[in-house]
């Protein structure tokens, strides 16, 4: 029964965001120039290289476009659910017969599917007119034959299923940083700290660019999950790297979730609400 | 009208001092506002400078792995990043309204602002002022205080090119803005000339092909503001700075004309408005 709710609750998010478009324009105009732009710095940086950290031009170019996707479609959900607590809205929503960390989950990330799809949609036609086709996946020649193509299919599927795992993580992360509120009514530091480390470890560069002491520090923490494991998916795809990068990321979706279940738990009694 | 008074020199110098003492009475009254907040004063000024902290640390692990980018080694990028910020914030905090003037026209806000004695533009820009702005423009003299070889003519040439800077920023913004008077809503111009101009100014200019660069000095003044600046900076050649001087005054001047030449268009919402 509950889970019917989630599911009504997240696909009316959906139908209410695809049902402006025009919303998606910004976020687009802005993914785009950020491409265009990153895909010069990289052309400037590969001026005397083929291959820098494991990397060739065009891998590092998709690299930004697939890891830029998680930014944009599920960047943002500190905001809204910390706004709900400040003005007050959870006192309404708390008083509703759904669990609140759940049903907010499922309203808030079935939104943001919508404008995540349209970005990816986005980067994939921008990334062929910059740069060309992704590279291959790992291990297919080419695309003829059927090795080939179940390489192709394999590697977008995890990509796919990479890319709603970070998307999953980012919520219940940006979650627990938000439900802060319920202690701290400037709780902003914390998510732009998380804003940022997710922006230095995995997005703007991938993780194996960094120092090896930095990479394998990098490694113990959630961030490179965010935005990297899909983004090494995309190109540098062999099925063992994939599926321990998404297993990890479950085991961090796990943690990150049972983290902002404590986090409401010990915070929402702290809520005391007035009038009526 | 602005500086063109009637009655000879003595007269021109008469207003122009008076709108110096303007513009400072502006800034005083607006800067006691924002310390009347003073945790999200804090909290925004570090957020930018962590925000400006995050690119220094890719570009750090970038350039680190593959020498200069675009002809620009480290601390050219950490110049431009500096000048930039330096130039951007000082224009936020002096002219917060900047970037809201098309609202402010759009909602027939500048009725309050035409029935005051000071001309209305200088009005409207400097009758706000940006918090995270101030962290921008702080940040720049902290990478400058980092740097090898900063001294005091470094210091005051840093300040000489960051005011012409200030007003190219704001003379543009200002324009994009003010295409409102014409389109009805020019949020989609001035949003993708902000991101535009930001973007370029913060990459070197090497990476953009020489087929782009007339429109960095031209529609999108990225050189300008940017990659001329450094390059005076570099070679401490003060005998360039007055040309920046006369370039921004140019900017400023079109700005304005364009503003005018709106104002005949505007029609009065028939608002009331307080400006406390």
């Amino acid at each position: 029964m509950r889970s019917r709710c989630y599911a009504i609750a997240a696909s009316t998010s959906m139908r209410e965001r695809a049902a402006y478009p025009g919303n998606f324009i910004g976020s687009m105009f802005t993914y785009a120039l950020f491409v265009f732009i990153f895909s010069r710095v990289w052309a400037g940086a590969y001026a005397g290289a083929s291959e820098i950290a494991g990397y060739t031009m065009r891998m590092a170019v998709w690299y930004f476009i697939v890891a830029e996707v998680p930014s944009f479609g599920f960047g943002r959900f500190f905001w809204t659910l910390s706004r709900d607590m400040k003005n007050g809205q959870i006192a309404y929503l708390l008083a509703r017969p759904y669990d609140y960390v759940g049903y907010n989950f499922a309203e808030k990330y079935g939104g943001s599917l919508v404008e995540a799809g349209v970005i990816l949609v986005e980067g994939l036609l921008v990334g062929i007119l910059l740069v060309g086709p992704p590279p291959l996946a790992g291990g297919a020649p080419s695309l003829a034959g059927g090795a080939g193509v179940a390489a192709e299919a394999s590697r977008a599927l995890l990509v796919g299923l990479s890319l709603l795992l970070a998307g999953a993580l980012n919520y219940f992360l940006q979650a627990s940083i938000a439900m802060t509120a319920f202690w701290l009514e400037e709780n902003e530091a914390f998510f732009w700290i998380f804003q940022k480390l997710t922006l230095v470890v995995g997005t703007l560069i991938p993780i194996e660019f960094l120092p090896t002491a930095a990479a394998t520090l990098a490694r113990l923490t959630p961030f490179p999950y965010l935005s990297y494991a899909p983004a090494r998916i995309m190109v540098a795809y062999s099925p063992g790297e994939a599926w321990s990068l998404v297993a990890a990321q479950a085991l961090w979706l796990v943690l990150a979730a049972a983290l902002a279940r404590i986090v409401f738990s010990f915070g929402s009694r702290r809520l005391s609400v007035n009038g009526g | 009208m602005l500086g063109t008074g009637r009655n000879g020199p003595g007269r021109l110098g008469g207003r122009t001092r008076a709108y110096a003492r303007f513009l400072r009475d502006a800034f005083v009254v607006n800067l006691k506002a924002t310390l009347e907040y003073r945790v999200n004063f804090i909290m925004q000024f570090f957020g930018m400078m962590l925000n400006n902290a995050a690119f220094a640390a890719f570009w750090l692990v970038l350039i680190g792995r593959t020498g200069a980018v675009g002809g620009y080694g480290f601390s050219d990028v950490m110049l431009i990043w500096a000048l930039v910020s330096t130039s951007f914030g000082l224009a936020h905090v002096v002219f917060g309204n900047v970037r809201q003037l098309g609202r402010i026209i759009m909602e027939g806000g500048l009725d309050v602002y035409l029935l005051q004695p000071k001309d209305a533009w200088i009005n409207v820009l400097a009758s706000r002022t940006v918090v995270s702005a101030w962290g921008d423009l702080a940040y720049g003299f902290i990478v400058l205080a980092l740097m090898n070889g900063t001294n005091l003519e470094r210091l005051a040439l840093f300040t000489a090119l960051a005011v012409p800077g200030a007003l190219i920023f704001a003379a543009t913004f200002a324009a994009a803005e003010s295409l409102t008077f014409f389109m009805g809503n020019s949020s989609a111009v001035s949003s993708a000339l902000t991101e535009f101009m930001l973007s370029f100014s913060l990459y070197p200019e090497g990476i953009y092909g020489h087929g782009m660069r007339w429109i960095l000095y031209s529609i999108v003044p990225s050189g300008f503001v940017a990659f001329m600046p450094l390059r005076v900076f570099r070679s401490l050649d003060w005998g360039l700075v007055p040309l920046l001087y006369l370039v921004a005054a140019a900017y400023v001047g079109l700005s304005y004309w364009l503003f005018r030449a709106g104002l005949r268009r505007y029609e009065s919402g028939n608002r009331m408005d307080a400006r406390v």
